[in-house]
């Protein structure tokens, strides 16, 4: 208690968790208060608002008799999310040491009880983490929720399927991916994982006048449900080597003992890391994510591929960058061969699609390869990288899947290439916008895709992997011969119309302006990022990931005691107080 | 082991309480077979084809709805026991879970789940592609009881 | 480690000091210059596509300010002075050190130069089709990624500008080409794309294991890079030339590298073609001399006899394809490969007249290429056509355009008194000293330049014009005045070459002592004075030890006392 804020790298390990059932609880009285971890209030705050958000949400259109005026439930869906965005500033400020934004000390606040010194902390047992890492993605979250909500407004009305269920699912798998993001204990880590999945099972099943949608749904929850027993056997398998399931608990067991036989841990890593490709679509892991693209309605996949992997992400990095960093050498060939094998697969495999969306789909599992690469580093400057591309991804592919929304037209089927044939003569406007995010996620310089690549490749060569980075990069260029497809589509193949015959009513898609907004959030993104990576580079190198120890609470709570309290930074990584 | 030993006393005696029921019918019950005793149903006319083996399918949606309701009671049981000892942590988090349990079931209410007059308020699913497409799997229902779909499709 | 550098960086850090500020202008020169067609392709992107007089004009406004800027930097460039001028920088990305330094030598300079004059012409000398305002746009994008390219002295700033001229012109080709252009466009991207990710993993790497010897702190300023490069194994060293040299031999293109160039000359409009042979190629053969012979001198040294092979072989290999060519575009495509060709021979021959030579012939190529690539464009606004076998007899119906013709091929062939000969001559004599057979093996390419240039000439011009060719219009003024100052510049070149080597020589003398000095070895004959008497050394050179200009004053001196 008196050395309050001694770095654990510094001191010797010397503070034993008690974790064991039943410890410092008098078995004896039967009627003792169980011991219960104090709640931080503001820290659950993120996860609060979106939660019950979601269920007021349900409830306030389950009362409404007539329905909701148009446009209400993305109204509400987007002031929940940055409702639940502003809540997390404060958090972020407090991990970074501000007192005040702006003009605002928001030290005055009701919630002054969290813990008085800067950075990152933890609380309900040191069971939810709060650090640069779970702030970032909080945030990028909110946005995948903000961009993806104004994405479903016009497509719900144009399919005449109305209602409030989309947007709430919406919010409930953010819900979850926060918790993911947040979460410094398995248990709740994998609770995070499923209330994020089991949202967006039914979010691919959505489209009820689509058969592909609910065979996408079907396929997404076997194979998810599959994975998800997986990790959860993963989970098992690192209690019975380690003892506990809590992150910061089993770090501490790892520094301080090495196990004589670390089959289970390894076998542990090894489902964990099954669970979690699961998520993300990593090959050999992959093989749900081109149908459930294909089949899902397109703003649900502009989630998926957004909010979804970076929560996913979010969980890779802090348990086995963080938390298992010290056995790196054991998960790390696991993670390059995924990468090899992600953009290799990714890009070929999406070369020879004839869906937009399907391509799409295979580009996605591509630049997952690209994040593994950044993960493998398992560097500061690797989970810097991490964060830059998922926040830079999330705006081209939400833009991306935006576009091919209104391109599908009625019915959302209309996804091969040779609908978007001549697109740049009947639509130059949509056709540009989509050229942007195309030629972003091909990297090419002054756009966010580049920069993105860019860290990705600065953070493998500097932990040694440069073949990795040469191989990541050659399956770039064969990525960039995919979006050159849809480009060459949309401008070059339409040699008959070169005579400037005017364009039908038919041929022209109105761009509505919920998606219209949505996008021009995204091109201004994704260009803004390209031309001055600056703030984002600043944002993601304080996104940096922790595990901390609750601090120790008065003698009578008993129970979950922790000697010291301390933070542990991520490998090599000086906590960076802004 | 031995705090296990009701606990597989309990198993045996259950299968052998089973096997005992169903052996002792076969032994002790006449069997006096008849054609029309066969027949699915007993009514006097003989079937022109065989009978759809279908029902409803809200009841598997009741059967989901209790099974949730039915979950909840099962999370309050181990709450009430302890439920002194918890103190105001335990009520704030059964509280929270109960009202979102309850929420859920304010939505089915309203969405018309447990309705089981003609179909008001599911007009938006109205199934448009009844037949088995070239990409998917999923194999269909046919047309037959649905009208509107058959309309539809012709 | 090099005592050159700490010269450099010293007048380097003199200039950039007040940034956005040059030596004598009162604004920063070459950022305005770079922006300037960007504004043009801006504007043009706000114009409505109707307005397509407006668009032009200003397309070609655009380009004339960056070529009158690039003019401007050509009077008020200090032959004599060390290091880059008109530097000015702006901080990028904090925390990797990127910075937007543009700053121009005596190499860059003409480059630029040619970009700014080339680009115009190419506006002038060429409409598309169809949809003028994306064609017009994408040009004036190209321009800002190739000044760019030039200008950049960061390395990451410089990548931005080498990949971001491939999305310009891959639209160009592909939706203004003709025939496979869409085939020729994405083998274009392709492959250099391919060459541009080993050049990236190069350049991080580079960064990151420089910065070694730089406090530790990871740099891209190139500078700082050629400061630590010393830091670097020299297996590590060769690894990472071999990354970049990937990228540069595959925008060269240097002989196993070039399919995808006949292609995409071939189909490309005319305006692109001229910007691709004119400015893209020399992309490759500036990148060698900057970024190669700069940052890798033991690398460059140990695979010169590699390189000059190469080199060789797409001199001899690019004539004889050249040679059995039926389209004219593609043979003047394969004539490039010869011609860059001889650009990298010259570079990596080590020596002052190579170098020399080098950048002279790369801008020769640029002009002759350039005006070969539009004159063949005007050939196509009149027969639709590039085949040989249908055209005959032109001279007799446009003996302007022939004789126009006839000069620039020329030029190109290498005859003396036109501009192709001085550049050819100083990388043959700059090969011979250090590599005899090699530039004997050369030499033969002028002559087989000759064979199919004349032959081609031959068979186009000569004869009775047949039905289709007989009513072949003759150039008119317009065209005239668009291919005047190519003309022009062929003929000044070719007779009076000193001025532009006054500003190239001071450079090159000091990217090789960088070379010797770092690598420690005597290189043959390079020629410490900056006149172009003797041409052959003869320990000259080593009368002046190579480690001179401890500070830039002594280097300064030291030129002084050269002249």
């Amino acid at each position: 208690m008196s050395s309050l804020a001694v770095v654990l790298a510094q001191a010797p390990q010397t503070t034993v968790i008690n974790l064991a059932p039943g410890a410092g609880t008098p078995a004896a009285d039967p009627n003792a208060p169980i011991p219960t971890p104090p709640v931080l209030w503001a820290a659950l705050l993120p996860i609060l608002v979106l939660g019950i958000g979601g269920l007021v949400l349900l409830t306030i259109s389950s009362l409404l008799k007539k329905g909701a005026p148009r446009g209400f439930y993305t109204l509400y869906t987007v002031m929940v999310a940055g409702l639940s965005m502003a809540a997390a500033v404060p958090l972020w400020a407090k991990v970074n040491g501000w007192t005040k934004i702006a003009w605002w000390d928001f030290r005055d606040l009701w919630w002054q009880s969290l813990p008085t010194e800067a950075g990152p902390f933890s609380t309900l047992g040191q069971a939810i983490g709060v650090d640069g890492l779970s702030v970032f993605l909080i945030l990028l979250i909110c946005i995948a929720v903000i961009l993806g909500s104004l994405l479903s407004d016009d497509f719900l009305l144009r399919e005449g399927l109305e209602g409030p269920e989309t947007y709430a699912l919406l919010l409930f798998s953010a819900c979850g991916g926060v918790i993911m993001a947040m979460a410094d204990d398995l248990i709740v880590l994998f609770l995070g994982l499923e209330t994020l999945s089991i949202a967006v099972y039914v979010l691919a099943a959505s489209h009820l006048k689509r058969a592909q949608s609910q065979e996408a749904g079907l396929k997404y929850f076997v194979l998810g449900g599959f994975s998800s027993a997986f990790f959860l056997y993963g989970i098992a398998m690192l209690y019975g080597a380690t003892g506990t399931t809590n992150l910061v608990a089993m770090k501490d067991f790892l520094s301080r003992s090495i196990p004589a036989n670390n089959a289970l841990l390894l076998i542990g890593f090894a489902l964990l890391l099954v669970g979690f490709a699961f998520k993300v679509a990593a090959v050999p892991f992959h093989a749900w994510s081109p149908d459930v693209y294909d089949g899902a309605p397109t703003p649900s996949v502009a989630f998926m591929a957004s909010g979804v992997k970076a929560a996913g992400f979010a969980g890779l990095v802090r348990v086995f960058v963080v938390a298992f960093g010290q056995y790196a050498a054991d998960w790390q060939p696991i993670v390059y061969a995924l990468a090899v094998l992600s953009l290799v697969v990714g890009s070929v495999l999406a070369i020879v699609q004839n869906n937009v969306k399907r391509t799409l789909a295979y580009s996605s599992v591509s630049h997952v390869g690209f994040i593994l690469i950044a993960v493998e580093a398992a560097t500061p400057a690797g989970i810097q990288a991490v964060l830059f591309y998922l926040a830079s991804y999330t705006f081209m592919v939400v833009g991306s899947f935006g576009v091919v929304t209104l391109v599908g037209r009625v019915g959302d089927g209309r996804h091969s290439l040779d609908d978007y044939k001549g697109l740049g003569r009947t639509n130059p406007l949509l056709a540009a916008i989509f050229t942007v995010f195309l030629l972003a996620q091909a990297g090419v310089p002054f756009t966010a895709g580049f920069v993105a690549k860019f860290y990705a490749v600065i953070a493998a060569v500097d932990a040694g992997s440069t073949v990795l980075a040469v191989i990541a990069m050659i399956s770039a260029t064969i990525a960039a011969f995919l979006y050159l497809r849809i480009i060459v589509a949309m401008y070059m193949t339409d040699s008959d119309g070169r005579s400037a015959s005017p364009v039908s009513r038919a041929e022209r898609i109105r761009i509505p302006f919920a998606t219209g907004l949505s996008l021009l959030l995204c091109v201004l993104t994704t260009v803004g990022v390209g031309l001055l990576p600056g703030p984002l580079t600043e944002l993601s190198a304080k996104g940096t990931p922790s595990l901390v120890r609750e601090p120790a609470r008065t003698a009578t709570d008993g129970g979950l005691t922790v000697g010291t309290t301390g933070t542990e930074a991520a490998p090599g990584q000086s906590q960076q107080q802004g | 082991m031995g705090q296990y030993l009701p606990v597989f006393a309990l198993l045996v005696l259950a299968v052998v309480f089973g096997v005992l029921s169903l052996l002792v019918s076969k032994v002790l019950a006449p069997r006096l077979p008849t054609r029309a005793k066969e027949a699915p149903y007993e009514c006097g006319i003989i079937p022109g084809r065989e009978p759809p083996e279908r029902f409803p399918v809200r009841f598997y949606l009741v059967a989901m709805i209790f099974i949730v309701f039915d979950i909840e009671v099962i999370f309050f049981f181990p709450w009430a026991m302890v439920f002194e000892r918890l103190g105001l942590f335990g009520l704030v988090a059964i509280a929270i879970f109960a009202a979102a349990v309850f929420e859920s079931f304010v939505y089915l209410i309203s969405n018309g789940a447990l309705e089981w007059g003609p179909i008001k308020r599911q007009q938006r699913s109205a199934l448009v592609s009844p037949a088995r497409t070239a990409e998917t799997t999923i194999r269909r229902v046919g047309l037959e009881g649905r009208p509107r779909a058959a309309e539809e499709a012709a | 480690m090099s005592t050159l550098v700490p010269a450099f960086a010293a007048v380097f850090e003199q200039t950039s000091e007040h940034t956005g500020e040059v030596t004598g202008l009162g604004f920063p020169l070459l950022p305005v210059m770079v922006l300037c067609p960007l504004l043009g392709a801006i504007v043009i992107a706000l114009l409505p596509k109707e307005r397509v007089d407006v668009i032009r004009l200003v397309a070609v406004l655009s380009s004339v300010a960056a070529g009158a800027l690039g003019i401007v930097a050509l009077a008020q460039f200090e032959p004599g002075a060390p290091g880059f001028q008109f530097v000015s920088s702006a901080t990028w990305i904090e925390s990797l050190d990127i910075k937007f330094i543009l700053g121009i030598d005596g190499i860059s300079l003409f480059l630029v130069v040619l970009t700014g004059i080339l680009f115009p012409i190419s506006l002038l000398a060429s409409k598309p089709e169809h949809d003028p305002k994306g064609y017009y746009a994408w040009l004036t994008l190209l321009e800002v990624g190739c000044l760019g390219v030039f200008c950049a002295l960061d390395l990451f700033v410089f990548f931005l500008f080498f990949e971001i001229t491939l999305v310009p012109l891959y639209m160009l080709i592909g939706k203004w080409g003709h025939g496979r252009r869409v085939y020729a466009a994405t083998k274009f991207f392709v492959f250099t794309m391919l060459g541009s990710a080993f050049m990236l993993v190069a350049i991080v790497s580079l960064a990151i294991l420089a910065k070694a010897g730089d406090g530790g702190t990871i740099s891209f300023d190139l500078q700082k890079v050629i400061a630590s490069q010393a830091n670097l194994g020299t297996v590590t060293s060769r690894l990472i030339f071999v990354g970049m040299a990937v990228a540069f031999m595959v925008k060269t293109p240097v002989f196993p590298f070039h399919t995808w160039l006949p292609d995409a000359h071939t189909e490309a409009p005319t305006a692109g073609s001229v910007n691709l042979a004119g400015i893209l190629l020399k992309l490759g053969t500036y990148g060698f001399l900057r970024y190669g012979l700069q940052l890798f001198p033991e690398a460059s040294l140990y695979f010169a006899p590699t390189m000059i092979t190469l080199g060789a072989i797409g001199i001899i290999y690019g004539g004889i394809v050249a040679a059995m060519q039926q389209n004219l575009k593609r043979l003047v495509a394969y004539s490039s490969v010869a011609h860059m060709g001889f650009c990298v021979m010259g570079l990596f021959a080590l020596t002052i007249e190579g170098v020399e030579g080098s950048v002279l012939q790369m801008i020769n190529h640029g002009i002759t290429t350039g005006a070969l690539f539009i004159l063949l464009g005007f050939l196509y606004r009149r027969r639709h056509t590039y085949e040989l076998a249908e055209l005959r007899g032109i001279q007799k119906v446009a003996p302007v355009f022939a004789g126009v013709f006839t000069v620039v091929m020329l030029a190109s062939i290498g005859v003396p008194g036109l501009n192709g000969f001085v550049g050819e001559f100083l990388v043959l004599a700059g090969t011979f000293i250090a590599h005899r057979w090699w530039a004997v093996v050369a030499a033969i390419g002028v002559i087989i330049a000759a064979l199919y240039l004349l032959w081609a000439y031959q068979r186009a011009f000569h004869g009775e014009p047949d039905e289709a060719n007989r009513t072949v219009p003759d150039l008119d003024w317009g065209e005239k005045l668009v291919i005047a100052p190519l003309v022009a510049l062929i003929v000044f070149l070719g007779v009076y070459p000193k001025p532009v080597l006054d500003r190239i020589e001071p450079a090159v003398r000091r990217v090789l002592e960088h070379v010797e000095v770092s690598t420690g070895r005597e290189l043959p004959s390079s020629r410490k004075g900056a006149d172009l008497a003797p041409l052959v050394g003869d320990g000259h050179g080593a009368s002046h030890p190579p480690a001179t200009g401890l500070d830039p004053g002594a280097e300064a001196e030291h030129a002084e006392a050269d002249r």
